[in-house]
């Protein structure tokens, strides 16, 4: 629904997308894409690997990566935040991620 | 294949218990087990590993993945499923100079290859006048997580009831790294018992090659009232119960045993003569289990102490997540067990 209906100029943060069962901690296997990257709904944003499986998380909304919050090989718990991206390259950014909007995502466990 | 030593020379491994921490890397405990096989399977080529979905697809829980693409199917074979031909198939290879390690998914279904494990494997060494050994691994997983009656059995006990078989059982990535690379040196046959609730919680691995020496149990935790020998994923609920338990004032020593044969008395007495009390938790049954066998030692070693015991309840375990929760321990009834004990 945000893709459609939000309002410009906003900061979102991406969290590790849940609930998956039994996944208390995922490590990021890759980043498709660095600061700056353009994503479109569906687009491959990143790749995590839980104790049994990789956790595919795309775009659910437009929005550009603005920073990554945990590179290749971090461990993050459930829940946790990934990275901060943005409608538009210029905004700026806050001074804590708290509060902020989680980007919209749709995840796919392979 | 080139025919293995005899007697085989151990790597010069460093020899330490998991519990100290110098460089570590945090794992998956799959990753532990994979590790430990991948790094002893370039040493020694005698090794192959068999089991359903061992191959391409990495094992039910992904702990055997890489092998497969790194070592070829001669030596990571996927098996049909017939737990007492595979075990069978392990018994003979290692007879004849190999050293397999045969996984069975389900702790349950080891119970199909009792009689190549337990007649011939566990007693080649004694009816062969030490002219046949019988280096197998068989790693079975254990535990109750949803899957119902017969997916959810521990029955370790039953195996350390076998006179010519080791059992070990680790409770974290480091111990299952440690344990499986001690196993792979073996000379005889063990059965390595892992837990369906362990895969999920990472855990600290030394960087560097060790091995965990079978036989030794570790002190999780130490305290001064009560002693609690645990083994596999009880060891968290203990730990879990002994949190909450000195928020009382009540002070908890945990010992997990690691090794369940042989049995590390040594540790576990030093610790219940400064305790004077034991309390065991196991997550299979009570009756004829691993606490009954570990207090009566205890109370044979050491004299007159407390003793209580905590297992699963006499039933089945359900698939119902209700009943499932009421027939296994849990902290709750490791704290109520504990104050009964101690009557406090």
């Amino acid at each position: 629904m945000f893709s459609t209906t939000h309002e410009r100029g906003m900061i979102y943060v991406l969290a590790v997308p849940g609930p998956i069962e039994d996944v208390e901690e995922v490590r990021v296997l890759e980043w498709h894409g660095t600061a700056g990257q353009q994503y479109k709904p569906g687009d491959l944003i990143v790749e995590l690997e839980t104790h049994k499986a990789v956790v595919e998380v795309r775009a659910g909304q437009a929005g550009i990566l603005r920073r990554i919050l945990c590179e290749a090989s971090v461990w993050e718990k459930a829940g946790g935040l990934l990275a901060v991206l943005s409608d538009t390259p210029d905004e700026a950014m806050p001074a804590s991620w708290d509060g902020l909007r989680q980007c919209e995502v749709a995840f796919e466990i392979t | 294949m080139p025919t293995p030593p005899r007697f085989r020379i151990l790597p010069k491994l460093l020899m330490m218990s998991s519990d100290r921490e110098p460089q570590t890397t945090k794992v998956f405990f799959r990753e532990a087990i994979a590790r430990a096989l991948r790094e002893e399977m370039r040493r020694d080529e005698t090794i192959i590993v068999l089991g359903q979905d061992v191959g391409a697809f990495g094992g039910s829980y992904k702990e055997f993945m890489g092998l497969h693409k790194e070592f070829g199917k001669m030596r990571v074979w996927n098996t049909p499923v017939a737990e007492a031909a595979m075990i069978g198939l392990g018994v003979g290879a290692a007879a004849s100079g190999m050293r397999p390690i045969v996984s069975i998914t389900y702790m349950d279904f080891l119970m199909l290859g009792l009689d190549p494990l337990v007649n011939y494997a566990a007693k080649a060494r004694y009816k062969t006048g030490g002219q046949l050994r019988v280096p197998l691994i068989v790693k079975v997983t254990a535990g109750a997580k949803g899957q119902g009656v017969a997916h959810s059995q521990c029955l370790e006990s039953w195996l350390m009831a076998v006179p010519g078989l080791k059992v070990v059982a680790p409770s974290t990535p480091a111990d299952a790294y440690g344990l499986l690379k001690s196993a792979l040196q073996e000379d005889g046959p063990i059965v390595y018992i892992d837990h369906k609730r362990l895969f999920q919680t990472p855990g600290h691995v030394p960087a560097e090659e060790y091995v965990t020496p079978l036989g030794q149990a570790c002190v999780r935790r130490t305290g001064t009232d009560l002693t609690i020998v645990t083994h596999s994923y009880m060891t968290s609920v203990a730990l879990d119960a002994a949190d909450r338990l000195a928020k009382h004032g009540i002070s908890c020593e945990i010992i997990d045993l690691r090794t369940l044969m042989p049995l590390d008395m040594p540790t576990i007495c030093a610790s219940v003569v400064r305790t004077r009390a034991l309390l065991t938790v196991e997550e299979g049954q009570a009756t004829c289990g691993v606490g009954a066998e570990v207090a009566f030692r205890v109370r044979e070693a050491v004299g007159s102490v407390l003793v209580g015991r905590l297992g699963a309840l006499p039933a089945p375990v359900s698939s119902n997540p209700i009943l499932e929760t009421a027939c296994i321990p849990d902290a709750k009834r490791v704290i109520s067990a504990t104050r009964q004990l101690l009557a406090v």
